[in-house]
């Protein structure tokens, strides 16, 4: 099951990634979401680095010290136009 | 008494009309798809906007050769043969060179995965816009062009052939870039193509990537 979740396509994974912090109303701590994107810990790492990279995630800290992970603009943004992205992509069989 | 050689206004008026249109579409899809290509950093998608980038460059400075060759006859201008004449074309051949090398890795880049194309496509295009400049011939270019059309048609059949179909946005393709062969066919001395069969496949070319930018329009609202 893990090797296919790893085969899945680059931008599918990022909208699951991006698409579970907003159904946790754009905040949840990076473990629960490891264990939600079904993917091997190395390759959760190397996304949310690219993610975090491109300004689609950021990182904050509340009073408590705790990490938590939200969407920025661009990461709501690449969620509206997901489905668009991708009709494009097939139309022009790119 | 008017010059003996008069630009005929119906040809001038059909080529600029024919750019702008052509320019206008090839710089709107560049334009369009960038949010996606900014939003995904997709390699199809950056190969494909940059072929339409270089598209509309080509075709202006295909304009800008006709121009001066119809300007030359017109008033009997000794032109000068580098400035006016060879740098257009040799911008010309570098700009659809590259045109046509993007649209065909952006459909197989997924199978042959090159990580400088870019660089191995700018020294092909550097290449022939130097034939071009040595042998100050746009019958080279043409051939060299439709020698990476025949390419691009069969490495296009051998990965559709796994598909067991021959794709609609294929034939889209190949039928832009044969027109645009076609269009260089202008440039020469002799007119090899009658000016109304000329114009008959400006305008099937003016379709073709007006559905090219309908389809484009169709993702990119």
């Amino acid at each position: 099951m893990d090797n296919i979740k790893r085969k899945r396509e680059r931008l599918e994974m990022i909208f699951d990634i991006l698409n579970i912090i907003r159904n946790h109303q754009n905040s949840i701590k990076p473990t629960p979401l490891l264990r939600q994107s079904n993917l091997s810990s190395q390759s959760f790492t190397e996304y949310l680095n690219e993610l975090l990279e491109k300004d689609f995630i950021k990182e904050v800290t509340d009073e408590n010290e705790k990490k938590f992970l939200t969407l920025t603009d661009k990461g709501f943004k690449y969620l509206d136009k997901y489905k668009l992205i991708l009709g494009f992509i097939e139309e022009f069989e790119l | 008494m008017p010059p003996y050689h008069l630009i005929e206004p119906a040809k001038l008026f059909v080529e600029l009309s024919y750019t702008l249109i052509v320019v206008f579409l090839c710089f709107r899809i560049f334009y369009k798809t960038k949010e996606i290509y900014d939003l995904t950093k997709y390699e199809g998608v950056k190969y494909f906007r940059i072929t339409f980038l270089f598209f509309g460059l080509a075709f202006l400075f295909r304009f800008l050769s006709v121009f001066v060759m119809l300007m030359g006859l017109t008033f009997d201008l000794d032109i000068s043969m580098y400035l006016f004449r060879i740098f257009p074309l040799v911008f010309n051949s570098y700009f659809s060179t590259m045109a046509i090398l993007s649209l065909t890795y952006s459909m197989i880049w997924k199978e042959l995965q090159l990580k400088h194309m870019l660089i191995v496509s700018n020294a092909i295009a550097v290449i022939i816009s130097g034939i071009a400049f040595l042998s100050r011939s746009h019958i080279l270019i043409i051939g060299a062009q439709a020698m990476l059309l025949i390419f691009t048609i069969i490495t296009a059949i051998y990965i559709y052939s796994k598909s067991k179909k021959i794709s609609q946005i294929f034939i889209l393709y190949v039928l832009f870039i044969l027109f645009w062969i076609v269009n260089l066919l202008t440039l020469g001395p002799q007119r090899f193509v009658p000016f109304e069969i000329q114009t008959v496949f400006q305008m099937i070319s003016i379709a073709v990537i007006g559905i090219i930018y309908l389809k484009v329009s169709k993702w990119t609202i």
